[in-house]
Parts: structure tokens; C-alpha cells; sequence
């Protein structure tokens, strides 16, 4: 859809463009359109001075027996003009200046950086009223200030762009390739910097009519022009507060909001379409929180948690997604568990569902998660955040966004313990802090140190050391170890492994990565669009895979012992949400799919004790 | 064996350190970062290597100076009978047409505006390498062919967001051998796909160096899984190669410490099978301060008093695998 | 780079802002056409030696720039002036006869304060409390009419809203239409006094403050969201910390660290909004006296209000710095 076609569609730049539109006519045919021509002079009495609306001067006149009116219709025409000639000359210069200053760089773009720094603390309206009182009233200078003093804020936008197109990585390869400057520039990095610039440019555009106005009021306006910052300045400063002659002050002024505010809604709308930011956020209210009187069914004595037919939903434009579809399993008292999948196979949003983290958008409209015998999914806000961290914790994938960069690493390690026991004195939880820094290898010595001091690997120890404040009966650990390095990998799955069995905590590990599963896990969970493909313990899943992905997805990955065999790969792509298919999620990818796969889904098969696979090819063995 | 397309003599690549006015004042002298200190191999038509190592090992850099967009500090780097330290401008360009790349992140290097035709077609277009449309159209529907995206019109048209990760993937390697280059260098070629879908993207890479005999150099950390599709594989650390060999030879009989340890942490995916696991402590130091003798002494698990002082050079253990230790011997 | 050193960067960089803005406001009177700095000397009904007196007083007869003929080289109009002007002589008004400028533009500089000041907090805790509750409460009535207010009042004209505040304010509710005391009314005592002023600040103060709230409210909302989207305000919310405590130990200070370089970034507009405030309320502030220098072509009260103005500007944007400076623990680099 072209960009113009979205704008119209966009309830906001809908409204902002016709509110546009109707200035735009009344500008061009305001000689048609006005009743009395306000150029023209005319004999005027007193009476005829600031009189009330009636028939003949709807809008009533002003100072100098003037059709308000009329002159309201003419004004539209200087505030176009200047409006949209000043945001020209602005965003030429601006969007020159950040161009080479954010692709050049180097000493060329800081010291123009520095120049527009400058301009940008100089207070503009006083330094346009020192410019125009020294180079005299004419529209050209109007234009010509608020123009050329107008360009800071685009270029600084304009860079920092350019500056971020620059390194991405498709100019790279552009560059690699051999492409010259101009053309990175014309193909790659003007298309992603122009649309941004557009929605700048109508904000410059109300700005300027500001501006405009703004200076007129002040008695810098051109004296030979009618504009609605003129018809203030002469109503406001020949009496008609006094006279109490509203109808010559309220419409001029009405009319720059309504030029002002159709002008910005554009620009909001376009800043929308083109640089959509996050809408939503963590804190909203959870929405489809759904209520439970009786207890759940007690789960058996050693489990620990036990997730029964989860469904989790995503709003979308085209209605609830499903992401997670009857995923069931349990993890007992002190036993890991290994949630493999490839990604976007629904297995994060598992656990975030099962702690009730889901980001806003997604609900949970089916299934029940049974910790210590109450439904964790129906529990209210407040009982669930007694269960949290004391006895519920999670160690968040990427630990650099999910420590708070502003606050010390010993200080939300503190912060975790006190929520949750406030007999504790700070000092001595922050004694604990150090004790789990130790612990983790990071030393209690930096404990007063912030995140983006740590390493990579050392930033994820110290997430862990704050997973572990309250000692928690359950562990989420979600991808722990992704972009570190092998061996720092290594050292942080060592780690967890060993503190988990030390402290007896129950944990389910999320990963893409089979080989540490059958390292570090007692059991293992596979999950593939939504659905579990297979679960078992890690000996039997590994030994005897069932499911025809299981098996394949096994062949994907290396084995260090047999390092001549080749590895093999599954064709095709994971289905996306949008467009699951029909029958087995799997059955488009199967090289075993056969004709039922694809049009019903296949129930768990039960092969042995705790091992079960959703696959028709295994139908003979128990169905539950 | 063909006559090496790339060779790389004991280059080095230091980075100034910047000196702040308080260094200068305080007569600091000014410091380096050694990112490659004394790297030497070669890499033949049709031949698969693969550069192993962590970040900070100086392997993407290795990647940049047989790119050409670096320039050695010391040493040689020929490519195609080309010298890349004393090349001018015009022969630079020539030399951006011979070497091609294939990027690690498949969803940030195709822009997201163009078409998959134009992204493949745009190096023919810079380097004006075809005479008209119509032979621009067979050449890039020849590339996507070969790229595995059949029938290429139908892919032609489509934008990069309407592919997954791998056809992604493949619209780039389809882009990097339009040209028909002597050499291609894939820096971390698979990384960012799932799992399930590697060994068709580095099978695709194997093809483009056995069908259309390219020299493939593959920078990566995955010592696993990429280095496993190479015929030879080179293990770096802290700026140098510490191990050198054919794939086989180095996966079953590693001989430098640093490549054993590596090669044990990688996961086994049977819990039935377990290895003795080297885990080295600590991580890899800043480049700017390598340390004496052997620079992988203080990490080493077997180091003696003689790697303190000595740094070691190459030894040659079988033919065409070396290992820089001081324990290992002939 | 070492925040101590940064610091010091900062205040170095600042200074050399000044220097530029003082040899900026220089030459913008002598190089732009119309030669301002002439126009006192060239009153017709002077005679030619009273002329030349003039010159020699202002300083005309020397060079512009660098002294190459007689003195040594910095006796120029422009080292001149930098003296002058960094010892705070800005020369006497045209229009204020016996007046220096200094003088002026002091006085005025408080009156300014008086009413800037008072607006900005009100501004500043206003709309960062409705920036944040609007984004806490996101999409619900309070948060859309929080937009629209927002959204409205950024295409306001400030003076036109003070227009409409003062009719109907001094028609409905009888504040004084123009001035900082009430003229004529004698000698007050101090209470009274004070009462006097409140009542005349009242409606300029309101009318800046209702344009800065719309303006910090926009900001702070989108900041907030931002913010509350990142993944460490999952982490805490997972540790079970409650929203409130969320919303000021995570949520606050992180939000406020965009909050501090865009207030400061709009410390030009707040000046602007004074300078459109003092004019329809009358209030005898800095703003007003660079409009009636203008009208009365008073140059160097123009020159020398507009050289307060900015410095004010950068003092301030370098407060605000520190500020972030202090606020952020990351920040090791300009």
C-alpha cells in the first residue's frame, strides 16, 4: 500500500488532512470566497469600529472597520506561503547538514554536529526578532529567518539516521561489494532516512506557521500583508480586550490552532506509519484474567510444577493468534527439564505464560499451571507476587536488558531479597548480595558496580546470582548462554548445572541447543509450532526418538565423537502463526507425511513410561 | 593441487590506542591493539577453510584484510595475484569484484526495500560486469538457481520480510556469486538460523567451492558445526593461528591445549556419552596487553615455566598440521 | 573517558558557547545590512563634529576587527566590545536616556526569573506526573484525553492563549490586565504588595505553564513507555515487586534520563513562550524589553538582552547535563 493511501487510512492523518484541505481552498479562493476585499481602503466611521457579528460582517470587524472574515480568508495565504517555503529552505539545509554529517562523519560531521549544537542553544524566537529588526519587515526576510534558523532540528534527526542506516549491515555489504558513495546513498540510505524526514517536515511546516504567527504578533510581521498574527497584533493592541470585542481576537487565533494542530496530526501520523513506536508495555493491566473458585486438581507429591493444556493467545490485526496449543508436562521436585525447539516454536512463551509474564497482548484463555496445588493462571496480582522470586525465578535470556543499566548489580540483588523479607536490614542483605556474587564467580568485591561494567559472561553470572536471592524451589532459565562465547558458554552451564544440583532446585531449561540439554537435564520437551512434538526422559528420547522430528532435528547437530558424518538439514521453515497448517503442524516439513497428516491433527501416542509423541506413525502404541 | 588464490604472509593489523590529552601530559606512551600479530596461510581454488576462534581472537579482522578493507601493517596479502598492501584504488575496486562476502545476520544485510532481483543484480550493476538487461537477467536468475531459490523468477520479485532466514541466506550467497568471484569470505555464515537448517545453508557453500571452484574462507566461532564442512580449519587466539590442519586431523588429534579445550566443551548430544571436559577459567585478555611468551599461558592447563618466557612457533605435526605449542613435538 | 574529565569538558565546552554567542551577537549588529551600531550616529539634525564625537565614543573610527594601522592590535571595535562585555559594560540605551544597559536588562533579568521560574516547576512536576500516569494507564480515557491535551495545547500559540486567559480572566475575575503592580495604588505594606504581584503573575505564570505541561507530558509519556517495555522492568516484575515500587525504583529514573536532556533541549522554547507571556501580560521581564527595543530601535538593549537571553539558555542546558551526568552511570563519552 502506498504511503499516501495508509495516510488517509490513518484516523489521525485523515482528520489533520482535510482540516489542511479546507485552508488550502480557502487560500487559493479567498478572493471568491471573502465578502469584502480587506486590501481595499475604505471610508470607515466609529460605529463601523469593533462591530458585533451580523449579517453583514459575520465575524463582525476590527480595529479599522474591517470585515474580520474576509481578512481571515486572506491570512490563510501568508500563512501557507511562509509555512511551507521556510520548511523548504529548513529542511534543505537540515537535511544536507545531517546527510554528510551522519555518512561522512569523521571531523567534518562533528564540527557540523557542533554548529548545530550551537544553534540549537541559542533561543530562536529572540534571535528571529534581533535578525528581522535588523534586516527590516518584508515576507522574503520573514521566510528567510525562520527558514534559515529553522534547520536545526532536522539535521540533528537527519544524522542520527544516516548514522544508524550507515552501520547497518546492508551498506556494509553494499560497500563490500564495491559500490561508491553516491550510490550507498541514493539506493541504500536516502530510501530508509526520507520517510522519517517527511514526518519531520510537516512538523517543520507547523513550526514555521508558528513562527509566523509568533512573529507578527510581536509587530514583526510584514506591514503590508493581512496574516492572523498581524489581525492579533493590531485587535490586541488597540483595545479590543477592552472593548471586549472577542470576534476580533478568538477567530485569527482559532484559525493558526487549526492550521497548527492539522499540520501535526499529519506529522503524528506519519511518524506513526513510519516510525511505529512501542505501543505497550509491561505495566498495563493484564487483560482475559480469568476466574477459578475450586482448586485444581493436586498434582502428584514430587512435582513441583505442572502445566496442563496451556494456550496461549496473541492479539493481532487479524484476530487471536494461537502460540502455544494444550503444551502439557511436569517437572518434578528437583529434576530439570529441557524445553528444545527451534525458534519461534512457542517455547518462551510457555514459560512466560506458566509465570505469568506474557507481554502485553497475549493471554492465556485455556489450561491451568499447578504450583503447590493452586492454579498459578487464575491466581490474583498480589497472592501470585508472594510466590514470585521466593519460591518462582527466571533467568532472562540476554542479561544486558534485563538488569536495570542505572542501578548497581548489588543493589537489585538487594532489592529482590528485601521485597520479600523486609526484616532483613539492608546491610545484611546486601552481605547476602556479596555471598551470591562469590558464589557465581563474580567476586563480592563488585557488587557496586553496574551491569554495563560486567562482561557478557560475567552479566549473566550475575543474573543467576540474583535468580538465586531467594533461594527459589523452581528455576526458568530461558537461553541462558546465547551470544556468549563457547567457552564462557561452557563456563555458565557448568555453573547453573552445579548450583542447581547443590541447592536441589527444580529448573526448566529453554534452548535451541540439543547437546546441552543431554548434558545438563533429566528430562526432555520438544516442542515444534505450539504443540509438543515428544517428551521423555533425556535417556529415552535420545536412545529411541519417536517423532520424525525429533529424529531429524538430532541429525541436525553435531557430534564431536563422530566428526566425519554429515549433518543433515530439515527443509522449509517453522509455520508462522498466522498460517498453521491444517493437520500436524509438522506434516508440511515431514519426509514421512502421508495424507491424514495434513488435514488432522494426531493425538500424544504413549510409548513408555513418561515418554509420548504426537505422531500418526504412532498410532499403535497407547493412545491417551 | 591448484596454485593458491590467497596467500597470507605473517600479517599483522595493530590498532592506535587513543591517547587522551592526560596521556600526553603524563608522557604515556601511546598503546596498540594487536588484533592480528603474525598470520600466515593459503587458501587454494575449489578449497573450503574455515577460521576458528573467540571474539577478540583477531578472526574477523583476519576477514577484513583478505577483504581488502583493511590494510596489513605489516606483511602480505595477495589475492588473485594481487597485492592488497600496495594496491591502488582502481586495482582495490578490481579486487572488490573477485572477493565477495556472505554476511552473518541474513535479516539485516538485504535492504529491505529492494527486490530480491535487485539486491542479486546490484553488483553486476556497480561494477557494470554485463552488457545489457537481458544478460543481467540470465546471470541473476543463474545465481538464484544455483542458490537453490527454483524457479529464480518467481523469487526475483519477492521483497527480503516475505523469505525465511535461510532463503535469506541463500538470497545472499546467490548475490556474492553473481560475479563469479575467485574468492568468498562467509563471516559467520550460519549463526543466526536454527539449527535445522545449517547444514543446507554450509552444504550450498560447499557446492559454490567443488561446482564453481571459489575459495571459501568461513570466519566463526562454532568450531562444531562450520568448522566441521571445512576442508581445512585454522584456530586462533589473541591475534595469532595456534593451530592449523586438515578438519579431520584437528577435530580427532588436536595438539595445541587451546584447540583440546575447545573442542571439549562442545556439547555431546547422547547422555550416555560423556567426555572429560576442559574448562578454561577466566576469559580471553584484552588484546592490547598479550601477554609474554606464549600468549595462552596464564589460561593453559598444561602450561610449564618455559611458556612464560618462550613464545612458540609453528611445530609441524603430520603433513599440513601445524600447532605453535612447546609441548608439542614432531 | 573519565567522568571527572568529561565534567570538565562540559563546562569548557559551555564557555566556549558563550564566547561564540558573544562574538555571534557582534557581528550580527555590524555585519548585517543596515549597520545598527551606525544608526546612533546618524541622527541628521547632528553636526558633523557631534558625529564624529559620537564615532570616536563608540568606537567607529576603529577597525572592525584586528588593529593592523596605529595601537597595538587588539584596540579594534571587536576586541572592544569583548572587553566591555565580559567586564558586563553593554553601553547605554538609545531610548532610556542616562540609562546603561546593564542596568536594564538586570532588572528585567529578575522580573523574568519571577516568572519563568515559578512556571517551569509547575510545568516540570505537572507534566512528568500526567506523562507518567497517562503511560502507566496506557490506551484508557485518561491516557487519550492526556494526548489530546497534549496534542492541543503543543498548537496553541502561547500568546494566543494568553489572549484569551487575560479576556476572560480580567473580565470574569477581575486579574489585572497588564503590569507587575497595580499603578496608582499607593503605598502598600509588604503583605499587600506581595498579594499585588501574585495577583498579576497569576495569569502569565498560568499561561507558560499550560504550554510547557502539554509539551513535558508528551514527552514523558512516550519516554515512560519506552521504558516500561524494556526487559528489566519484567525482571522486577517477576521478582514480585508491586507496580507503584516498579514505577519509582525502575521506572522514574529511567524515564527522566531523556526527560533531562529534552527539557534542557527546550529551554529555548521556554524562552520563547516568556518572551510571548511578558508581551500580552505587559510584565516588565526580559522578553517585553527585547519587543519594545525592537519598536524603539534600541540596539544596544537589544544586543544586550538577547546576549542575557542566551547565556541563560547555555547555563542552564549545562545544568542539565551534569544533572544527566549524575543520573546515568554509563555515560563515559560526549
Amino acid at each position: 500500500m502506498s504511503w499516501y493511501r495508509r495516510l488517509w487510512l490513518h484516523p489521525l492523518g485523515r482528520v489533520g488532512l482535510v482540516m489542511l484541505g479546507v485552508v488550502l481552498v480557502v487560500a487559493i479562493f479567498a478572493p471568491l470566497l471573502a465578502p469584502y476585499d480587506p486590501y481595499a481602503s475604505a471610508r470607515v466611521t466609529v460605529d463601523d469600529i469593533y462591530a458585533r457579528p451580523t449579517g453583514a460582517h459575520l465575524l463582525g470587524t476590527d480595529d479599522a472597520g474591517k470585515d474580520v472574515l474576509s481578512s481571515l480568508f486572506y491570512g490563510a495565504r501568508v500563512s501557507l506561503i511562509v509555512g511551507f517555503s521556510a520548511a523548504t529552505i529548513a529542511l534543505l539545509i537540515g537535511g544536507t547538514v545531517g546527510i554528510i554529517a551522519g555518512y561522512r562523519g569523521g571531523k567534518l560531521g562533528s564540527g557540523l554536529m557542533r554548529i548545530t549544537d550551537f544553534f540549537l542553544v541559542v533561543p530562536e524566537l529572540a534571535l528571529q526578532i534581533v535578525i528581522v529588526a535588523i534586516v527590516g519587515q518584508s515576507l522574503r526576510n520573514i521566510i528567510l529567518v525562520i527558514g534559515v534558523l529553522g534547520w536545526t532540528t532536522t539535521a540533528r534527526l537527519v544524522r542520527s539516521q544516516t548514522l544508524t542506516v550507515r552501520e547497518r549491515k546492508f551498506v556494509e555489504r553494499a560497500r563490500a561489494i564495491g559500490a561508491g558513495d553516491l550510490p550507498i546513498l541514493i539506493r541504500h540510505v536516502l530510501p530508509q532516512v526520507l520517510p522519517l524526514m517527511l514526518a519531520n517536515t510537516v512538523l517543520v511546516i507547523s513550526l514555521a506557521i508558528l513562527s509566523e504567527s509568533t512573529l507578527a504578533f510581536l509587530g514583526l510581521g510584514d506591514p503590508t500583508q493581512i496574516s492572523w498574527g498581524q489581525m492579533l497584533n493590531f485587535a490586541f493592541s488597540r483595545g479590543a480586550v477592552s472593548a471586549g470585542a472577542w470576534w476580533a481576537l478568538v477567530p485569527p487565533g482559532l484559525a493558526i490552532v487549526w492550521v497548527v494542530l492539522g499540520t501535526t496530526m499529519v506529522g503524528n501520523a506519519l511518524e506513526d506509519m513510519f516510525n511505529p513506536r512501542v505501543g505497550r508495555h509491561h505495566l498495563e493491566k493484564e487483560r482475559g484474567l480469568r476466574l477459578r473458585i475450586d482448586a485444581p486438581v493436586p498434582a502428584a507429591n514430587n512435582i513441583a510444577l505442572s502445566i496442563r493444556n496451556l494456550v496461549v493467545e496473541f492479539e493481532s490485526e487479524s484476530g487471536p493468534l494461537t502460540a502455544v496449543d494444550g503444551v502439557s508436562f511436569d517437572v518434578a521436585n528437583g529434576q530439570s527439564v529441557g524445553l528444545v525447539g527451534e525458534s519461534g516454536c512457542g517455547k518462551t512463551t510457555t514459560m512466560l505464560a506458566a509465570l505469568r509474564l506474557l507481554p502485553p497482548g497475549g493471554s492465556c484463555p485455556g489450561g491451568e499451571v499447578v504450583f503447590d496445588g493452586i492454579d498459578l493462571t487464575t491466581l490474583p496480582e498480589d497472592e501470585l507476587r508472594e510466590l514470585r522470586w521466593t519460591r518462582l525465578a527466571m533467568v532472562f535470556q540476554g542479561a544486558m536488558n534485563a538488569l536495570n543499566p542505572v542501578r548497581t548489580v548489588g543493589d537489585q540483588i538487594v532489592e529482590a531479597i528485601r521485597v520479600h523479607d523486609n526484616s532483613q536490614s539492608r546491610s545484611a542483605a546486601m552481605g547476602r548480595a556479596r555471598e551470591l556474587l562469590e558464589l557465581v564467580g563474580i567476586g563480592a568485591g563488585r557488587a557496586d558496580e553496574f551491569p554495563h561494567q560486567f562482561s557478557g559472561g560475567m552479566r549473566q553470572r550475575a543474573m543467576i546470582a540474583l535468580a538465586l536471592a531467594c533461594e527459589p524451589e523452581v528455576i526458568v532459565a530461558d537461553e541462558p548462554t546465547t551470544a556468549l562465547d563457547v567457552m564462557i558458554q561452557a563456563q555458565v552451564m557448568n555453573l547453573l548445572v552445579e548450583i542447581r544440583r547443590r541447592m536441589g532446585m527444580a529448573m526448566v531449561l529453554i534452548t535451541h541447543d540439543l547437546g546441552v540439554v543431554a548434558e545438563s537435564c533429566d528430562r526432555v520437551v520438544v516442542m515444534y509450532g505450539g504443540v509438543i512434538a515428544e517428551q521423555g526422559t533425556v535417556d529415552e528420547v535420545y536412545s529411541h526418538p519417536q517423532h520424525p522430528y525429533t529424529r531429524l532435528l538430532l541429525e541436525a547437530i553435531p557430534d564431536m565423537d563422530r566428526p566425519e558424518r554429515a549433518l543433515i538439514a530439515i527443509p522449509g521453515a517453522p509455520p508462522r502463526l498466522d498460517e498453521l497448517p491444517p493437520g500436524c503442524r509438522f506434516a508440511p516439513r515431514c519426509p514421512q507425511a502421508f495424507d491424514r497428516c495434513h488435514s488432522e491433527r494426531p493425538g500424544m501416542s504413549i510409548i513408555g513410561p513418561g515418554h509420548e509423541a504426537s505422531c500418526f506413525l504412532l498410532e499403535e502404541s497407547v493412545r491417551v | 593441487m591448484s596454485e593458491p588464490v590467497v596467500i597470507v604472509k605473517n600479517a599483522t593489523r595493530s590498532f592506535p590506542r587513543h591517547r587522551t590529552i592526560g596521556d600526553i601530559l603524563t608522557r604515556r606512551p601511546a598503546t596498540e591493539v594487536k588484533a592480528v600479530d603474525g598470520v600466515s596461510f593459503t587458501l587454494s581454488p575449489g578449497e573450503v577453510m574455515a577460521v576458528v576462534g573467540e571474539s577478540g581472537c583477531g578472526k574477523t579482522t583476519t576477514a577484513n584484510l583478505v577483504m581488502g578493507l583493511l590494510t596489513p601493517t605489516s606483511g602480505e596479502i595477495e589475492v588473485d595475484g594481487l597485492d592488497l598492501g600496495g594496491a591502488n584504488r582502481a586495482a582495490l575496486r578490481e579486487a572488490r569484484r573477485r572477493i565477495q562476502m556472505v554476511f552473518q545476520d541474513p535479516y539485516e544485510s538485504l535492504n529491505p526495500r529492494m527486490t530480491v532481483y535487485d539486491i542479486v543484480a546490484e553488483p553486476l550493476r556497480v561494477h557494470k560486469a554485463t552488457a545489457n538487461r537481458a544478460e543481467e537477467k540470465m546471470r541473476v536468475e543463474q545465481s538464484l538457481e544455483f542458490a537453490g531459490l527454483r524457479p529464480a523468477a518467481r523469487f526475483g520479485g519477492l521483497r527480503p520480510h516475505e523469505l525465511s532466514g535461510g532463503m535469506r541466506q541463500r538470497v545472499v550467497i546467490a548475490g556474492a556469486l553473481v560475479l563469479e568471484p575467485a574468492v568468498l569470505v562467509a563471516d559467520e555464515p550460519v549463526s543466526m538460523l536454527d539449527v535445522s537448517i545449517r547444514a543446507e545453508i554450509l552444504n550450498l557453500l560447499g557446492a559454490l567451492a567443488t561446482e564453481k571452484n571459489i575459495a571459501v574462507l568461513m570466519i566463526t566461532h562454532d568450531l562444531s558445526t562450520v568448522a566441521a564442512y571445512a576442508d581445512r580449519v585454522a584456530v586462533m587466539y589473541l591475534g595469532r593461528i595456534v593451530e592449523l590442519g586438515p578438519t579431520l586431523d584437528v577435530m580427532t588429534d588436536a595438539r595445541h591445549p587451546y584447540t583440546q579445550a575447545l573442542l571439549s566443551v562442545v556439547p555431546v548430544p547422547h547422555p550416555d556419552r560423556r567426555r572429560p571436559r576442559v574448562i578454561l577459567s577466566g576469559e580471553t585478555p584484552d588484546p592490547s596487553r598479550i601477554p609474554p611468551g606464549c600468549r595462552f599461558h596464564p589460561r593453559c592447563p598444561v602450561a610449564v615455566a618455559a611458556c612464560e618466557s618462550t613464545d612458540p612457533a609453528d611445530v609441524q605435526v603430520s603433513p599440513g598440521h601445524t600447532a605453535a605449542c612447546l609441548l608439542v613435538t614432531e | 573517558m573519565s567522568r571527572s574529565r568529561l565534567l570538565i569538558r562540559k563546562i569548557v565546552w559551555a564557555l566556549i558557547t558563550v564566547l561564540v554567542v558573544i562574538s555571534f551577537n557582534f557581528f550580527l549588529f555590524r555585519v548585517l545590512p543596515g549597520d545598527p551600531a551606525k544608526a546612533g550616529v546618524k541622527d541628521p539634525r547632528l553636526s558633523a563634529a557631534a558625529v564624529e564625537v559620537a564615532r570616536v565614543k563608540f568606537g567607529l573610527d576603529k577597525p572592525v576587527f584586528i588593529n593592523l594601522a596605529d595601537g597595538p592590535w587588539h584596540d579594534s571595535q571587536y576586541f572592544r566590545y569583548l572587553g566591555s562585555t565580559l567586564s558586563g559594560d553593554f553601553g547605554e540605551s538609545y531610548a532610556f536616556k542616562n540609562r546603561t544597559v546593564s542596568e536594564l536588562v538586570g532588572r528585567s533579568l529578575i522580573n523574568t526569573v519571577w516568572l519563568v521560574l515559578p512556571a517551569q516547576l509547575i510545568a516540570i512536576v505537572t507534566g512528568v506526573a500526567l506523562g507518567l500516569i497517562a503511560a502507566w494507564k496506557r490506551g484508557t480515557k485518561l491516557d487519550v484525553s492526556a494526548l489530546t491535551f497534549g496534542l492541543f495545547t503543543w498548537s496553541l500559540p502561547t500568546f494566543f492563549l494568553g489572549i484569551v486567559l487575560l479576556f476572560f480572566g480580567s473580565r470574569w475575575f477581575g486579574f489585572p490586565t497588564a503590569g507587575r503592580v497595580t499603578i496608582g495604588a499607593g503605598d502598600l505594606s509588604l503583605w499587600a504588595e506581595i498579594r499585588d504581584i501574585v495577583r498579576h503573575l497569576f495569569l502569565p505564570t498560568l499561561t507558560l505553564s499550560l504550554v510547557l505541561i502539554g509539551e513535558y507530558l508528551l514527552i514523558m509519556r512516550s519516554s515512560v513507555v519506552e521504558v516500561f517495555s524494556e526487559d528489566y522492568i519484567l525482571t522486577a516484575q517477576a521478582k514480585g515487586l508491586k507496580p507503584a515500587m516498579i514505577l519509582r525504583k525502575h521506572g522514574f529514573r529511567n524515564a527522566m534520563l531523556p526527560i533531562v536532556t529534552l527539557i534542557a533541549l527546550n529551554l529555548g522554547f521556554t524562552v520563547s513562550g516568556a518572551i510571548q507571556v511578558e508581551t500580552v501580560f505587559s510584565w516588565p521581564g526580559l522578553g517585553l524589553l527585547t519587543v519594545n527595543a525592537v519598536s524603539s530601535r534600541d540596539f544596544p538593549v537589544l544586543q544586550g538582552a538577547f546576549l542575557l537571553l542566551a547565556v541563560s539558555v547555555i547555563a542552564a542546558n549545562l545544568l542539565a547535563e551534569l544533572i544527566y551526568l549524575r543520573l546515568d552511570p554509563r555515560v563515559t563519552e560526549v
